[in-house]
């Protein structure tokens, strides 16, 4: 790649230029997944599961396929049996003798309309017998119950640990943590609990299927990883690969909530067996019972620390739940382990992660998925030992925050390492010098890491005869803008202005391959594709004008969309022109990949994501008042001061963080899927509890720009790292207000009222 | 189910159907007309994606049995800008950076342009704005630069209305 040869002069890169799909959102013109329909298109519902655990007695779906207007009813029994997941294949389509959770779904329907397909959900005859279930997850370690008694049978990547509900662990382990300890000047040792929570994206999730006349089906939906369904449809409908289509409109929000599969095989299955179109979109019920929230977590936490306030080691163990299926779990228990070691010299660690079963909705990765769960825990846990040492919580960080060149908690060497200036910039802001400026008032900082995920890209970059450029990416657009950020590198490295490019839509046929939105890694990863395209494009445009002009390569510039010799110059698009006449045109296959950095296999366990790439680092800080009667918490100010490499694009850079933080202080006060004997007791809008406008106070941004080596122009990952650091930041916060210290999440204004009411009595 | 001839004007134009009683705003228009602006979430009124203008006023098109809007003026977002001449709220939300996904964004701007229409003459405070678009949700941008947009918007609409001073 040859990323080193442009250097960001900030034409277009770095510039707040306005999203390229703007124009198209405010009218109401942009196509989502869910206004996507076909002619003659059927409606699908899902049946779901009104019990927690039971065994199947029956299902008889005869009279609600006698319905006029039902075309399908379709249970386990008409499907092949397949089991799908990412580490774990443990989730059929349908429940098969049991259902395991509160919104399994047990069959589903297509009906001429939406009405009626409703009415043969109702006519279907489910009989279930109840049966004890296991809802805690640590009870689920040593729980007689079992969630999945068969749970040998499944296919497993060969990394993970497991025993009956436990279904990955792993460990971090560096130093003699026990010998650490036993010579600790004082250890500290709590618990913390953390909720389910929805991403909340706006848009329910939605699929339209329909197959064609050789057998292949192709599905409209929004997924924000349209290869990755395309694999698990080619699974679960056993058909190759490439006899699979998926099509991404487009899509309102994901935040990792519509990373796998949603409702993409249900239309697909429906559409197959009735030869129809079949939509199927999620209602809010649904999407609060059975979409993949972010897990719940346990987490155990021990810290030893010397006189001065020095970490000497860190044992303990967060436990992952992962509700009925292991989803993303595995990964979640391992990448955990990095932010319970957070950006801190530790001495040495003693980390275990665990992914657990419970009876509850199988749970996946809500943006930094593991981040705030470790991130509360152990942010928490500085500022208890900072009081109780008597030492000023931003001072003990200082003391023991790592530098340029440190070892990271696997061995690797920590580059670009910038979370002094992010807590020093986080802290002024916010004036830490005044950190209880009034009875009821108080401030609160934390800070952490996160990871750009790797992961390959490509995309194809092809020059039209006007001199503009199409960019080709397999990558979605999910909101972020970072595509438009992406089309910034290249028009920066192409010296054409962003209005030169135009993005195509994401269509697993025709797009080249990209690991998918997720992870902080769509700008970073497609910019980088775009600039090892925008180099080959480079040379393809200089060996066209050197064959016009008779002369060499040698001393060529690309500049001002034009090829430069001296004191020649000709068009990029007339030498697109030229192209077409003897050349096929102008187009490019860019690639990009980021391994990560090596490591010390010693330090990790079974550990899925060993290492972290291009790792960003960030600092929040919370000012805000609680009222001692209600518990009631308002925020008067929040900052942030994230390390973002270099900021492609500032003004959606600031989108990113507003946004992450809003999410997380909605996880941090109000957000809960409330079970109650394994059900769901909030599934609407108003009861599971979503900031509004009303709730978020205005976010103030700080960008540090910490270059990397691996990111287009420096740029690291942006997206995850704003949503880890509000629970704690609150939490401070809260504590520094009124001495209360909260150990659990949502810390709503009941618990914080409760909390004040025991502290003093 | 018994249809009845529904008529409706939308964005000033009159539209003829056969509409079931139940049937809500929301539903004639995504799935009987076919003008997806309007988005569909909760169907609840819960998330304000679904907003329209009724006479001006905004209303969550998912509960308003479509006729309850007979013999209004409904206005839904295709009604109020165009590439070439967009609503000046449309403008500023692109400026500001106001828009991420977008699925709130159509009833994000309707429910401002119904309060921005309810107050003229001043420029409402932020925490007004605030108040005014907390019954619609947005997950992406955590609202603040929503916030800028309406209210870069209202300063815009005051300027304006100190140039042309109405005759
Ligand atoms: S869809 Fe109407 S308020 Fe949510
Ligand atoms: S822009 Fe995505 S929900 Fe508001």
């Amino acid at each position: 790649m040859n990323a080193e040869a442009f250097r960001a002069t900030g034409r277009v890169a770095g510039k707040r230029l306005p999203r390229m799909d703007g124009i198209g959102k405010v009218i109401g013109k942009h196509v989502y997944a869910a206004d996507f329909t076909l002619p003659g298109m059927l409606y699908g519902r899902v049946l779901r599961s009104n019990k927690p655990h039971a065994r199947i007695v029956k299902i008889d779906t005869s009279r609600a396929k006698a319905m006029p207007g039902v075309r399908t009813v379709i249970t386990a029994a008409d499907i092949p049996a397949v089991r799908y997941g990412q580490a774990v294949r443990d989730a059929p389509v349908f429940a098969l003798d049991r259902v395991l959770f509160y919104g399994h779904a047990i069959a589903a329907v297509a009906a001429t309309t939406l009405e009626i397909a409703e009415q043969a959900l109702a006519a279907i005859d489910v009989e279930l017998e109840d049966l004890p279930a296991v809802y805690d997850p640590e009870e689920a370690l040593t729980n007689a119950i079992l969630v999945h008694p068969d749970w040998q049978d499944f296919k497993v990547l060969p990394i993970l640990v497991r025993d009956g509900n436990m279904t990955a662990r792993t460990r971090m382990i560096t130093g003699d943590a026990d010998a650490a300890f036993a010579n600790a000047y004082r250890v500290y040792e709590h618990r913390f609990k953390t909720a389910l929570q929805h991403p909340g994206y706006t848009e329910p999730r939605a699929s339209v299927a329909d197959w064609d006349a050789n057998g292949n089906v192709t599905v409209w939906t929004n997924t924000q990883l349209p290869f990755d369904t395309q694999t698990t449809l080619s699974e679960i409908l056993d058909l190759p690969v490439s006899r699979v289509r998926v099509i991404v409109p487009g899509i309102g929000g994901g935040f990792g909530g519509k990373l796998r599969i949603g409702v993409e095989h249900y239309a697909a299955l429906l559409a197959r067996n009735t030869a129809r179109p079949v939509r199927v979109l999620s209602t809010s019920e649904e999407e609060l019972i059975a979409a993949t929230p972010r897990q719940s977590a346990v987490v155990h936490l021990k810290t030893a620390v010397d006189r001065d306030g020095k970490l000497l080691g860190r044992q303990g163990r967060i436990i992952v739940d992962c509700g009925a299926f292991a989803g993303s779990g595995p990964a979640m228990a391992s990448v955990s382990l990095q932010v319970l070691a957070g950006p801190y010299r530790n001495g040495t660690l003693a980390l275990e992660g665990i992914a657990v079963y419970t009876n509850k909705v199988p749970a996946g990765s809500f943006r930094a998925p593991a981040g705030p769960m470790a991130n509360f825990a152990v942010e928490s846990q500085m500022d208890i030992i900072a009081e109780d040492l008597g030492i000023d919580p931003l001072e003990l960080r200082l003391r023991n925050i790592v530098h340029e060149g440190d070892k990271g908690p696997s061995g690797e060497e920590l580059k670009s390492v910038s979370v002094e200036e992010c807590l020093r910039k986080a802290a002024a802001a916010i004036g830490w010098h005044d950190r209880k400026p009034a009875p009821g008032r108080g401030k609160g900082i934390a800070c952490s890491w996160w990871m750009t995920t790797g992961g390959s890209s490509g995309v194809y970059v092809k020059i039209d005869p006007d001199g503009t450029a199409t960019l080709v990416s397999g990558a979605v657009e999910i909101g972020t803008a970072a595509l438009t950020g992406a089309s910034q590198v290249l028009a920066e490295a192409l010296s054409l202005d962003l209005d030169d490019i135009k993005v195509a839509g994401v269509d697993t046929q025709t797009s080249p391959y990209d690991y998918g939105a997720q992870g902080s890694r769509t700008a970073f990863s497609v910019g980088n594709a775009c600039l090892a395209a925008a180099a080959d494009l480079r040379q393809q445009l200089f060996e066209l004008a050197a064959k016009q002009w008779n002369i060499t390569t040698d001393g060529m510039e690309l500049r001002d969309k034009q090829v430069i010799a001296g004191n020649k110059t000709i068009a990029i698009a007339e030498l697109a022109r030229l192209s077409r006449l003897s050349g096929g045109g102008l187009i490019a296959h860019g690639t990009a990949n980021s391994p990560g950095p090596a490591f010390d296999p010693g330090r990790v366990e079974n550990h899925m994501l060993p290492a972290w790439n291009t790792p960003s680092f960030h600092a929040q800080a919370a000012d805000l008042s609680v009222d001692s009667e209600t518990g009631a918490v308002s925020i008067n100010r929040y900052v942030v001061a994230q390390d973002v490499g270099f900021a492609i694009n500032p003004t959606y850079i600031e989108g990113q963080i507003e946004g992450g933080v809003s999410q997380g202080i909605g996880q941090a006060l109000s957000e809960e899927i409330v079970y109650q004997n394994g059900r769901v007791m909030n599934a609407n809008l108003t009861d599971y509890k979503m900031p509004t406008a009303m709730d978020v106070p205005e976010i103030e941004c700080i960008l540090v720009q910490s270059a990397s080596a691996a990111g287009p122009f420096g740029a690291k990952g942006v997206g995850e790292p704003p949503c880890i650091h509000p629970p704690a930041a609150l939490a401070n916060a809260i504590a520094a207000a009124t001495g209360a210290r909260m150990h659990s999440l949502p810390m709503t204004a009941e618990k914080i009222v409760k909390e004040l009411r025991s502290a003093r009595e | 189910m018994s249809r009845r001839l529904l008529e409706l004007t939308i964005n000033g134009e009159t539209h003829q159907l056969l509409a079931e009683p139940h049937w809500t705003l929301l539903h004639v228009l995504r799935n009987q007309i076919g003008m997806m602006g309007t988005k569909e979430n909760c169907l609840e009124a819960e998330c304000g994606v679904c907003t329209v203008l009724l006479d001006g006023r905004a209303v969550n098109s998912c509960l308003l049995l479509a006729g309850q809007a007979e013999g209004h003026q409904i206005t839904t977002i295709e009604g109020l800008g165009t590439p070439e001449n967009l609503d000046p709220l449309q403008q500023a939300f692109i400026e500001c950076g106001a828009v991420q996904c977008g699925y709130c964004i159509p009833g994000m701007i309707l429910t401002a342009k119904s309060f921005l229409d309810e107050n003229p003459g001043h420029v409402p405070s932020r925490q007004e704005i605030r108040e005014a678009v907390a019954g619609t949700l947005c997950r992406c941008t955590g609202y603040g630069k929503i916030v800028d947009a309406i209210s870069v918007s209202a300063e815009r609409r005051l300027a304006k209305q100190h140039k042309e001073p109405a005759a």
